[in-house]
């Protein structure tokens, strides 16, 4: 083109050297348009191309390059072949940014062989750990190996050997035989954390990632480099030789640890979940969740109340269709006398709060609610709020809709020490204070329906067992007011079942017509009354999970694409919706 | 007294009694699928006129095992012992055709020592399957002593086989890029002697059976079927070349090594029992030279490719070298990765043409399989060819042709 230009310019101009060719004009104005392996691609300005690669469907390796860290392109694993590299030369795919009509190839033999080649020097060193190691079955070494190397091991003298167990931190192991150096985690602790507590120290084949000395790395953003590390080079002192990950199945679930919800795969085998990995949401919690969010599965696990009991202080326990009928006896009564009060627990789904207010409506004629749920935690700037409670806005939106003005906890302590209370029936046994739950507890007839133990589950007249976010599918609303999705990851455990659905039961004993068989009922049936307020959230916004494509789990083991494990274990139907007819009725 | 009889009986029938048509009334007849003669485990509802067959109507689905549904659920490598149980008298054969087919996906070209010892091992399986069936059918007929010469040469042909793969029935001896195993010492020399041994009693029943006035009479004209009707029904193998049509697939389409091997394909021309039966006496003779010829061309060499990403790596790469660790841990754990897309290979089994689909989407196990079983269609023609003919001929025709219940219903 500028040779076509040159006769028209003008003769007059003083002689110098043509100036270099400037890029051509954009075909697409306002993005850039170029080649990937013949594959025409059209991406904002600015767009790497590991990015740019992955909006036409081809997948760059890499190890070191995390879109939401700083680049770094030290892993040489994304090389690609670029029309306008300088001399030639291989260019880093995750910092070279996509240019107008610039052809880059990522399938030559070049390329292939600089693939391979990358992962031959990063397995020179690297263990013989599989079988020992908790990465392996998501590690990107083993992807990587199969999908472009494949070789055997030319290496004729020992490996380099390091320090297998360097506890970093209360939560964070280091392998440094296994790690990369990629410095993922370096960068995540320094941009993302904002609190630098890691570094590379010492120079080339000695090099190894550290704490600054006599420091821990003891931020409480730390679990996230388990997460990111793409090797098993750190590891979880929590999850650490408890469970290979080829067993485990994943659910999409919310933490249930404070307000934020930030969206989480839940890992689980059998009736126990094993883990959090962070699940990626731009608007709530990008790709990363706090550690006291990661380690607050264990209460799906532990002190949980699996049998329904009768009796103060009694530990018999009993059918959960016979402490059901003795709970709507006695809340009968109590309501006819009009001393009964409803505690609601913001730790409950949407649903589970929404049909026990429909039937402390329509079978106990309640006229408003007490608020119970965990007391207020620590707050940072980054993703933990105060509020540890994951459904307090959709608890207020219930209330709101049923004209249900809520009243604090400590109002239920004084009136229940006034008499004006004589029941109690509390959806949800978390209390935000011991002593105003002390005074509660020696209300005459309390009927709690708890999932873990605790003062007010201690001291119920009959206790219901009910089951946490695992065990059922459902909704919270974050302190955004975002509403958000979870899916069953397995069956209630023991006698357990939801609120929502205890709360039904409790609705039939006290004479209601039964109507709902799922919490998706629940939703349908009451959710329409806080619609307006939950913006365009749908309940199948959670799109189901299809065996073989659709979501997958970014890290979790997966054998060919299917989610791990036994997800077959809840029954869901065509749509993805749980059937819990399957469930057997008492 | 037998004079009395004979006096009664003359008095008792009128002149023309031999002449007169027989009352006879439809009866329905239900055959299997536990009779011992519907060996496959297959149910024949026969509707009889007399002594005819008027029609007939087929009930499979005894053996039924969700074979193409099962394969699905498991890597592409654990496929095979499932495929050992579709034409379970020569297993061998579905291993090779099975394996074929992945490896047209994989565009995997297999050492040749490979290539000849599935050459070798199939063609032994097809004169175990033959033998069977003359043994059967033999056997059906009455003459239980060619049952007993049929399956001392197949128990001959199966120790060789025991020695080679470690197992008589099923084999499982083929991998995805090669063979499991390669001969042991003295193989070759053995197996030669038990050809020599089968041969043998190939000629003792050959000379049993091949004149034999009774054979003939229930064998030729029985059963028959036209080369175009034979077409139509798909029918391939021993059956469709008993018709006159010379399809083989090892030289319509010869694959593995069956180029470089001199081997008649003989050709019937009545496509009726005894053409059949006359078939599988000659491709026993044609498989002992196939073998033979093979044991003289092969040459000491690789027996698997070696490639990390098909096959598992030597015991000492995967306890020693991370390479090896990994590429062991990832084929096991997740299978081998097929590159997506859809190849359909098709072999020459003992019933004749094997086809093996498979549909990747590039994971570690099968999105679909099917499978063109050779049985099903000569199952599906029996109706046709015994339609009025008798019910004593529906014996030897289901023995000819050699219906495997396991590969008929997968």
């Amino acid at each position: 083109m500028a040779e076509e230009t040159k006769p028209t310019a003008p003769a007059a101009a003083a002689p110098k050297p043509a100036p270099p060719p400037g890029p051509p004009p954009p075909r697409n104005p306002g993005f850039v348009t170029f080649t990937i392996d013949g594959r025409e691609a059209v991406v904002k300005p600015g767009t790497n191309l590991v990015e740019a690669a992955r909006s036409v469907g081809i997948d760059i390796p890499f190890y070191c390059y995390h879109k939401r860290l700083s680049i770094a392109a030290n892993c040489r694993m994304c090389l690609v072949e670029m029309s306008n590299a300088p001399g030639g030369k291989l260019m880093p795919a995750c910092q070279m940014t996509a240019a107008e009509g610039v052809a880059v190839r990522t399938d030559t033999p070049r390329v292939k062989d600089q693939q391979r080649a990358t992962l031959e020097f990063l397995l020179l060193n690297h263990p013989v750990d599989c079988p020992i190691c908790d990465q392996s079955g998501e590690c990107k070494l083993q992807d990587y190996y199969m999908q472009f190397d494949h070789l055997r091991s030319r290496l004729e003298m020992p490996k380099v050997e390091m320090r297998k167990r360097v506890v970093l931190g209360p939560l964070v192991v280091l392998d440094e035989e296994r790690c990369i150096l990629c410095t993922r985690c370096v960068r995540f602790m320094r941009e993302i954390a904002g609190n630098p507590q890691l570094g590379v120290e010492r120079r080339g084949n000695h090099s190894y990632i550290s704490t600054f000395h006599g420091q821990e790395l003891d931020d409480p953003y730390s679990g996230n480099v388990v997460d990111l590390c793409p090797v098993g080079a750190l590891t979880s002192t929590d999850f650490r030789f408890r469970g290979r990950v080829w067993f485990l199945s994943s659910a999409r679930s919310v933490c249930t640890d404070c307000a934020r919800g930030c969206n989480v795969f839940l890992d689980y085998m059998r009736e126990t979940t094993f883990r959090y990995r962070p699940r990626e949401n731009d608007a709530v919690n990008q790709d990363w969740i706090c550690d006291q969010g990661r380690l607050s599965y264990k209460r799906f696990n532990e002190g949980r109340v699996l049998k329904a009991r009768l009796g103060r202080g009694s530990s018999r326990a009993v059918p959960r269709a016979e402490a059901v009928a003795e709970a709507a006896r006695v809340l009968r009564a109590r309501a006819a006398e009009g001393k009964l009060a409803l505690l609601l627990s913001p730790a409950a789904s949407l649903e589970d709060l929404l049909a026990a207010a429909a039937v402390g409506r329509d079978a106990l004629k309640v006229t408003e609610a007490y608020v119970g749920g965990r007391p207020d935690g620590r707050q940072d700037a980054f993703l933990k709020r105060a509020d540890e409670n994951p459904d307090r806005r959709g608890l207020e939106l219930v209330a709101s809709a049923f004209g249900f003005p809520l009243r604090p906890f400590a109002e239920l302590a004084r009136a229940v020490e006034a008499g004006t209370v004589q029941a109690v029936w509390a959806v949800g046994a978390e209390v935000p204070e011991a002593a105003a739950a002390a005074a509660v507890a020696r209300v005459p007839d309390l009927v709690v329906q708890a999932t873990n133990a605790g003062d007010l589950a201690a001291a119920a007249t009959v206790l219901l067992p009910a089951s946490p976010a695992p065990e059922s599918d459902g909704t919270f609303v974050n302190f955004e007011g975002r509403a958000q999705r979870f899916e069953m990851a397995y069956w209630p455990r023991g006698d357990s079942r939801p609120h929502w659905a205890l709360a039904g039961e409790l609705g039939r004993a006290l004479g209601l017509v039964a109507r709902w068989p799922t919490a998706r009922s629940v939703h349908e049936d009451l959710g329409r009354r806080v619609a307006d307020r939950l913006g365009d959230f749908r309940w199948d916004s959670l799109p189901a999970v299809d065996r073989r494509k659709g979501l997958v789990p970014p890290a979790a083991g997966t054998v060919d694409g299917r989610l791990p494990g036994h997800r077959e274990r809840v029954p869901l139907d065509g749509s993805g919706n749980v059937i819990w007819d399957r469930l057997s009725q008492p | 007294m037998a004079k009395d009889i004979e006096k009664t009986v003359t008095q008792a029938a009128p002149a023309n009694a031999l002449e007169a048509p027989f009352p006879t009334k439809r009866m329905l007849l239900n055959l299997g699928p536990s009779h011992p003669a519907m060996h496959g485990t297959v149910r024949a509802v026969v509707e009889l006129d007399g002594e005819n067959i008027r029609s007939m109507k087929l009930d499979i689905g005894f053996l039924h095992r969700g074979f193409e549904k099962s394969c699905e659920n498991v890597t592409w490598t654990q496929v095979f012992p499932y495929t050992d149980r579709l034409n379970y008298v020569s297993s061998i054969m579905n291993n090779v055709g099975y394996a074929l087919a992945v490896e047209k996906l994989c565009k995997l070209e297999i050492p040749e020592r490979a290539q000849y010892l599935r050459v070798i091992t199939s063609e032994l399986h097809r004169i175990c399957d033959h033998l069977t069936l003359v043994g059967a059918m033999g056997l059906e007929l009455g003459a239980m002593t060619i049952l007993i010469y049929t399956m001392e040469g197949r128990d001959l042909v199966w120790d060789r086989l025991t020695e080679i793969c470690g197992a008589r029935l099923t084999s499982n001896y083929a991998r995805i890029g090669g063979v499991a195993r390669d001969m042991p010492d003295g193989w070759r020399e053995k197996v030669e002697k038990t050809l020599d041994q089968v041969a043998e009693l190939r000629e003792e029943v050959g000379k049993l059976l091949n004149r034999n006035r009774i054979v003939i009479d229930r064998l030729q004209g029985t059963g028959a079927i036209s080369r175009e009707e034979a077409i139509d029904f798909g029918y391939t193998g021993p059956c469709l070349r008993a018709t006159g049509e010379p399809y083989d697939v090892r030289k319509a389409s010869p694959y593995l090594v069956y180029d470089r091997l001199d081997f008649d394909v003989p050709v019937g021309s009545r496509g009726d029992n005894f053409d059949r039966y006359l078939i599988r006496m000659e491709e026993l003779k044609q498989s002992d030279r196939i073998v033979r010829q093979c044991f003289e061309q092969m040459q000491p060499g690789e027996i698997v490719v070696e490639d990390y990403r098909y096959v598992l790596p030597p015991k000492p790469e995967v306890y020693g070298t991370i390479e090896g660790a990994m590429a062991h841990f990832k084929m096991v754990m997740e299978g081998i990765k097929v590159p997506p897309g859809e190849a359909y290979s098709y072999t020459e089994a003992a019933n004749g043409e094997l086809g093996f689909y498979l549909v990747s989407d590039g994971g570690g196990r099968p999105y679909k399989i099917g499978v063109r079983a050779p049985g099903w269609n000569m199952l599906m023609g029996l109706p046709r060819m015994l339609q009025g003919k008798l019910l004593a001929d529906l014996i030897p025709t289901f023995d000819t042709i050699n219906m495997i219940g396991g590969e008929v219903e997968q």
